[in-house]
């Protein structure tokens, strides 16, 4: 292994291609940012679309490429959710929560600038973690089978909603419903129609991206509206002179984004899990482990370098399961696949063994990849903080614009336009009457890849579930248990941070 | 921020633009819908021959992806759409001839759609881990019976490509197994890594990359490339077994001179040595079928699958 490592070096720097790689890789990440900055166009698209470009050229360079978009897209995802609350992606929602009401202090380029290096700094240490471990990453990949993934999957939704904000019984609430609206359409394991009352709309189930949307971006738009007096931005903090991260604030980030780095490494090892729940998990221990907790949600800048951090620090460990076993994660790793092999590489037990070097090669790439996008989006992020320049009177319009144009251009389907009104309509009331909407977001994600590994799960366990867990899958079990114990501390040590919060909120009041 | 608005302006009016017809088929570019998601192998082998075939097309052919409902939401789409040789549909047998026998769907597959070509098919193989004990597809099903149907045998979808040929080997084989279901066929090769179920069917261009670790039992066609295993035909399986026919659709009423086009450009694939070298390496075969001739086995198939799916909801 070591040696295929060492090989790796002259195979990327020596083939006189190194210039060309430097170029692709900015080239890429331009487009990635570009793209996954735009609502409704997601980094999957754009990494579907210029896959056959990185045929045509040197494996060594079209990889990178698609590498560059990729990272660039999952950033790029970012930029609208800080600025208008436009999360793209499951992974930027637990960005809208710091990232808009620091835009509206006029911290907007603050914000990104912190973003942006949690990001790189994270995503950096989680690949040199991938190259340094990635035999034993493999070996826990084949640990986590369905049974122990819908133990992970149950822990997790449980951990984010007694962490959440607002009373724990208005997050039950709320993490219900977001279980019932996954229901809706088929199921995932035997595709029986669901809810569907015959609506062929509704059979393919709520879709994703419109009710993100519509749950994040329509309330801030429609509460923005209704305080038309004030300035978007408080005009105070004019454009003039934007404030951008000190030192001073980002050597306080430190352990926020080394806690949320860890965290993200932890979870991208764990195949079927990734980014959302990184990303929260990320934020709820920044928010834990915050003296004062209060702040998260105000506008604090360790509510967006926690989850930026976490939800980055996936995407190195996340590829181990391609490279060596030949699996692709999820969808844009499995484009990823298509990429190497059509270069005819096949990922997979024997390129480990036959081309070390190359995959290595390859997660050096990575790690330049990250150096290119610290400069490039240094100089790009003032070009978006413009953004909050804009006069309320245009910029509300145009977010409203691209809401429905993100929301449409995701499948071309007419009828996300009316999921994106229902759910616009629906967080507003919630936000109205001070409803979390992350247990419920949180639960719609999870819930499918759950139900799938719990009917997995029984499936395989046949007709003595129990017996199963306890003999052949003695880390399910012990996930199993030790979940009531987690959720009880986490529930209590949140609950105790709330009556501090409260009790800070009502002596400012007096 | 005034250059990003420019910039969408500039993206409305080029999208504007695309939307007037000129003259002669085809005059701009070519829809195609793929009822699945990114990443697959119908998307895989989609950006190959979209790649190549413009050249003989004279216009590009836009991938869409619309996955949704096990394909039907893509399909859907585009028995919907205009039929003037625009849209068209990239999809598989399962979709197209079984999944009506199994639920209401809005459209009729077999009558609502024409085949313009089967651009190639892939054959399921039954593979097991290197170290297993198995060496037979016979060795599985002795196995599955012996366990009283308790044997663990995994698919990666239900009524999908390899649920499907999985069902109807152990139909032929008399025996019955419990069959878990992976979210697609990259999880289905884990579970089969790690062990938790026993034997699996997969393609070859998928197998082929787990080199020594896995072992082929028998393939639905001959394939050289994993050292010719013993077809299910030669051992006694009678009828196409496994295989996945992608096939490129189009809305039944499509002028049939633009079909013709259409197949006049696919047909010339074959010689491309491009699409040759990349089909080789993706694994894939070449195995072109011009609509006409797929039509035939089209509606065959389909009753074959509505056997199928009655002894298998019998149950």
């Amino acid at each position: 292994m070591y040696e295929s490592f060492l090989n790796s070096f002259p195979i990327l720097f020596g083939s006189g291609n190194f210039l060309t790689i430097i170029f692709v890789v900015a080239l890429g990440l331009l487009i990635g940012l570009f793209v996954g900055a735009l609502p409704g166009l997601t980094t999957l698209m754009a990494m579907a679309i210029v896959l056959p470009i990185s045929f045509f050229m040197d494996p060594l360079v079209g990889i990178p490429f698609l590498i560059g978009v990729y990272k660039g897209g999952i950033f790029g995802g970012s930029i609208p959710a800080i600025l208008v609350s436009l999360p793209g992606t499951g992974a930027s929602v637990a960005t809208t929560f710091d990232g808009p009401p620091l835009t509206k202090q006029g911290k907007g380029r603050k914000a990104l600038e912190t973003a942006l290096f949690s990001s790189v700094i994270a995503d950096f240490s989680s690949d040199i973690v991938t190259i340094l471990l990635i035999g034993p990453i493999a070996l826990i990949a084949l640990l986590i089978g369905p049974p122990e993934l819908a133990a992970i999957l149950f822990l997790s939704i449980l951990i984010i909603s007694s962490t959440s904000n607002g009373s724990v019984g208005k997050n039950m609430i709320m993490l219900a419903v977001g279980l019932l609206i996954a229901m809706i359409g088929q199921d995932p394991i035997a595709a029986l129609s669901r809810f569907t009352f015959d609506v062929f709309e509704l059979r393919a189930g709520i879709p994703l991206l419109p009710m993100l949307i519509g749950l994040f971006a329509i309330p801030e738009i429609l509460i923005n509206i209704e305080s038309k007096a004030k300035q978007f931005v408080q005009s105070k903090v004019n454009i003039k002179k934007e404030q951008r991260l000190t030192w001073k604030e980002f050597l306080a980030l430190r352990k926020t984004i080394f806690r949320s780095t860890m965290i993200g490494t932890t979870i991208g090892m764990i195949p079927g899990v990734g980014q959302v729940v990184a990303a929260f998990v990320g934020y709820a221990a920044a928010k834990n482990a915050s003296p004062n907790p209060e702040k998260f949600g105000k506008g604090e800048l360790e509510g967006i370098a926690a989850p930026e951090a976490a939800n980055n620090a996936v995407n190195g460990p996340t590829l181990v399961p391609l490279l060596t076993l030949g699996i692709p994660g999820d969808n844009v790793t499995a484009i990823l696949l298509g990429a190497f092999v059509a270069h005819g590489l096949r990922p997979g037990p024997q390129l480990m063994t036959e081309q070390g070097s190359i995959v290595f090669a390859i997660l050096l790439c990575m790690l330049l990849a990250n150096v290119l996008f610290l400069i490039l989006g240094y100089f790009t992020m003032p070009l978006f903080s413009k953004v909050v320049s804009i006069k309320k009177s245009y910029l509300l319009p145009l977010t409203i614009v691209f809401a429905f144009a993100g929301s449409f251009v995701f499948r071309h389907n007419p009828a996300d336009l009316y999921f994106l009104l229902f759910f616009g309509i629906f967080g507003y009331i919630l936000k109205k009457l001070e409803f979390d909407v992350t247990p419920l977001v949180m639960a719609f994600i999870l819930a499918p890849s759950l139900e799938y590994a719990f009917g997995q799960t029984l499936s395989l366990g046949d007709d003595s579930l129990i017996k199963y867990l306890l003999l052949e899958r003695p880390i399910a079990a012990l996930i199993i248990c030790a979940t009531p114990i987690i959720t009880w501390k986490l529930w209590k040590r949140s609950k105790r941070l709330r009556n501090v919060a409260a009790e800070i909120t009502s002596k400012q009041v007096s | 921020m005034k250059n990003l608005l420019k910039m969408f302006l500039g993206f409305l009016a080029i999208l504007s633009f695309t939307g007037i017809v000129k003259a002669d088929y085809p005059e701009k570019p070519i829809t195609m819908v793929i009822p699945f998601g990114p990443g697959g192998s119908h998307d895989l082998n989609a950006r190959v021959f979209t790649s190549i075939v413009p050249q003989y097309l004279g216009n590009a052919i836009i991938v869409k992806l619309v996955p949704g409902a096990s394909g039907q939401t893509g399909t859907a789409m585009v028995a919907q759409a205009k039929p003037d040789g625009y849209t068209l549909l990239f999809t598989h047998n399962y979709v197209d001839q079984l999944q009506h026998h199994v639920k209401k769907l809005p459209y009729k597959p077999l009558e609502d759609f024409v085949t313009v070509a089967r651009i190639n098919y892939a054959a399921a193989c039954m593979i097991v881990l290197s170290k297993s004990k198995y060496k037979s597809v016979q060795d599985v099903f002795d196995a599955a019976k012996s366990s009283g149907g308790k044997m663990k045998l995994g698919h990666s979808g239900m009524w999908g490509a390899t649920m499907v040929p999985m069902a109807q080997l152990l139909s032929w084989g008399k025996v019955q197994a419990n069959l878990t279901p992976y979210k697609g066929g990259g999880p289905m090769v884990k579970g089969l890594l790690s062990g938790d179920v026993e034997a699996v069917l997969h393609f070859p261009s998928v197998i082929k990359g787990q080199g020594s670790k896995v072992r082929t039992l028998g393939c639905g066609s001959n394939e050289k490339a994993l050292g010719s295993p013993p077809t299910f035909d030669s051992l006694g399986f009678t009828g196409q077994i496994g295989y996945m026919d992608r096939i490129l659709m189009a809305p039944a009423k499509t002028p049939p001179d633009r079909i013709k086009k259409l197949q006049d450009a696919l047909g010339k694939l074959k010689g491309d040595k491009t699409f040759k070298k990349f089909m080789g390496r993706l694994g894939e075969n070449m195995e072109f079928m011009n609509g006409p001739d797929y039509e035939k086995v089209r509606a065959e198939k389909s009753k074959n699958y509505k056997n199928l799916v009655k002894q298998m909801t019998k149950g």
